[in-house]
């Protein structure tokens, strides 16, 4: 392939390398490391002058030191004369928004210890600390004292920031010409870009995985963790002609707003139920799918997840749940939770990310990626 | 009803200079809660209505610099679309100033990225303090206040420093040699040069003295102590050559790395340093550094720039 030069981000080091080798060619030297006072330092060995870049890094990890790793490399192409500098984002960040400072389904604050956890103003200490409280239940943020009683802002409810539309500009302020990603949590994010943006889907991937290695498949139930998911758990039921459940929320009392209960849609007892859904980071969500599944008589619960992020106690979560087996891409590498539970599998998404390459480098149509497995 | 009053959020940075800093001016810091998420993303949560206020936003560019420029750039978007008035970014020590220019093959100008970054996001103003190079202001399409802590600094050497009179400024470097001979020339005091030749990133080889600093005070003037491996070079250097006492004053005190074992070190007296970046735990460690409030120079600077006065005055004057 000519004129092509394909950069790995530290983020996720083999992606990039089985990338390259998938397309033959030699992953691009760069220097990576941080200045003593933690600030990046970029050093591009090669020359790029004309040249198509495509450098891939994940979000993932050090989530902003890798975003800012990115946006200096992209930078970096560009102001040396590179053609065209696409950023290969195999998970990527931010494109979460949440509502309230919560999520339903619990991505909660941590007290991380290397951030000195000194108190931005009174509010986050009470905030902070009604964490601490309230464990395992959604939190009301109106009831807080979050509004801080003061009585002059009694309208007035938190403002959260969605950070969506930031990321894309900077992105493209850095002089990204071309995004690519994988399974966008919300797909309506390619709007949030001017540039392109192709959103490649790993579906293939996992109807491969499903055929290959679970078996009596046709007679097993693809269940969806939430209402939001249903529509990619019915795409790949109907790809593989199978049963289809889903678990919902279901808010019970007037009195308890927020205390829910996950209610079955459809039939498990005695099959086999494969949970679908695009992130698992604290890994809530899928958990307590899969106690309701069991609790109805589900025989064996799978889970397949794209971008399996397991920050904070997932780990634990997971091993001490009753799911059987975890079954994740590599868009986030995954050595490190392997090692720590047993119950983790890895399908390989090198192969979509390098057809894809090859083909946009090409010019040619990259729709045959979004069907056929043959390919991979 | 928008009451058309400054509204200061504090990232995590530096919490203490923003308390400072909202002290002089006599409002309360505005609430906000800036945290991760278990999986590392920033989470900004803006806790009163910002809508047509002016709003600014303090972060120096210290520590975990990604994190706390991520933390700068949600929380000045965020104002954005939450309909501010104008949006003022507050950046004691500006973040990636070093890296200015190509000056390798495909180095990447991050300061340049930075500017972009922070225009993107929405800024309308930025007000920072001793620019690596004051050239970066041209980076940016809005305004941009560099302001000065020379002023602090003069005050500080004729209070601080007995036997000021006989002193000499003294540069560490070429490149900072305006800064030091402007405040030679406001102390009528000599001035000498180090001429140093660099061989790889912080870390420095030969030291060439030019002028006589045999029986003075030396005082090293600088804009950043990293590594702190130019100062020390340069007081050993001027210690050799017959200084009595070898001072250092510097605007950011960075001070990564071996910077303490460094400084303790027989060669220097004093290191005086702003309060741009936090340093107490480094002082607890290290009883040669002395701290200059720079808080009264940055709360004036955003009086003036809400009430439309001249912030010029700041430049040759350091309020209390």
């Amino acid at each position: 392939m000519r004129n092509i030069v394909i950069f790995g981000g530290s983020s996720h080091p083999d992606l990039a390398d089985q990338i390259a080798s998938r397309l033959n060619v030699q992953l691009g030297r760069a220097k990576l490391s941080k200045f003593s006072n933690k600030e990046t330092n970029v050093e591009i060995r090669e020359s790029v002058r004309e040249k198509d870049v495509y450098i891939i890094q994940s979000g993932c990890g050090h989530v902003n030191d890798n975003l800012m790793e990115l946006l200096i490399m992209i930078s970096a192409c560009k102001t040396a004369s590179a053609k065209k500098v696409t950023a290969v984002i195999p998970c990527f960040p931010y494109s979460r928004q949440p509502d309230a400072p919560y999520k339903k389904n619990g991505a909660r604050y941590i007290r991380n210890s290397s951030i000195l956890p000194t108190p931005v103003s009174e509010v986050k200490e009470s905030l902070v600390a009604a964490t601490e409280r309230n464990e395992q239940q959604n939190f009301d943020v109106e009831q807080s004292n979050f509004s801080c009683g003061s009585s002059r802002n009694a309208g007035y409810k938190h403002w959260i920031a969605r950070s969506g539309t930031l990321i894309a500009n900077l992105l493209t302020c850095a002089g990204a010409d071309h995004i690519m990603t994988m399974d966008l949590h919300d797909p309506q994010f390619q709007g949030f870009f001017d540039v392109p943006v192709d959103n490649l889907y790993s579906q293939p991937l996992m109807i491969k995985y499903i055929k290959n290695n679970i078996s009596k498949y046709e007679n097993a139930v693809i269940v969806s963790p939430d209402a939001g998911g249903a529509k990619r758990a019915t795409a790949i039921a109907d790809k593989l002609h199978m049963d289809f459940a889903l678990i919902h929320k279901e808010r019970r009392s007037q009195i308890q707003p927020h205390k829910t209960d996950l209610m079955l849609v459809g039939e498990v007892k005695d099959k086999v139920c494969i949970l679908i859904d695009d992130i698992a980071d604290t890994s809530l969500t899928i958990t307590k799918a899969a106690k309701v599944l069991n609790a109805n008589g589900a025989k064996k619960i799978y889970a397949i997840i794209t971008h399996a992020i397991l920050s904070g106690d997932a780990i634990k979560r997971i091993q001490e749940s009753v799911i059987d087996q975890v079954i994740v891409s590599d868009s986030i590498p995954q050595e490190e939770h392997m090692s720590r539970c047993s119950k983790i599998r890895v399908f390989h998404v090198a192969s979509i990310f390098a057809e894809a390459v090859r083909r946009i480098h090409n010019g040619e149509s990259i729709s045959a990626l979004f069907g056929r497995t043959e390919l991979l | 009803m928008s009451t058309n009053s400054i509204k200061i959020f504090a990232g995590n940075s530096h919490l203490e200079l923003a308390q400072l800093v909202a002290s002089k001016i006599g409002v309360d810091l505005s609430k906000v809660v800036v945290l991760k998420y278990s999986n590392q993303e920033t989470s900004v949560t803006i806790g009163e209505s910002v809508r047509d206020e002016d709003v600014f936003i303090i972060q120096s560019g210290c520590g975990e610099i990604n994190d706390n420029l991520m933390e700068l750039l949600i929380m000045i978007n965020a104002c954005k679309t939450a309909s501010a008035r104008r949006i003022t970014a507050v950046i004691p020590c500006f973040p990636y100033a070093r890296q200015d220019k190509k000056d390798k093959s495909r180095a990447p100008i991050t300061a340049k990225l930075v500017a972009n970054m922070l225009t993107v996001s929405g800024a309308n103003h930025v007000i920072t303090m001793d620019l690596h190079a004051s050239q970066i202001q041209g980076f940016f399409n809005v305004p941009v206040d560099n302001l000065y802590c020379e002023p602090s600094m003069l005050k500080y050497i004729k209070t601080e420093i007995p036997d000021w009179k006989n002193a000499m400024i003294v540069s560490p470097d070429a490149g900072g040699a305006k800064r030091a001979t402007s405040i030679a020339d406001r102390l009528n005091l000599d001035f000498a040069l180090i001429h140093k030749e660099r061989k790889k990133a912080n870390e420095v080889s030969r030291m060439v003295l030019v002028g006589d600093v045999n029986g003075k005070v030396a005082i090293l003037v600088d804009d950043m102590a990293d590594t702190c491996g130019t100062l020390i070079t340069a007081a050993k250097t001027l210690k050799d050559k017959g200084a009595i006492k070898v001072y250092a004053i510097v605007a950011h005190g960075i001070l990564s790395g071996k910077a303490i074992d460094v400084i303790n070190e027989p060669y220097l007296e004093r290191l005086v340093v702003t309060n741009t970046i936090p340093h107490e735990d480094k002082k607890r460690v290290c009883p040669k550094i002395d701290t200059i409030d720079v808080s009264p120079t940055l709360a004036e600077a955003i009086r003036r720039t809400h009430n439309g006065e001249s912030v010029s005055f700041l430049f040759s004057h350091a309020p209390e």
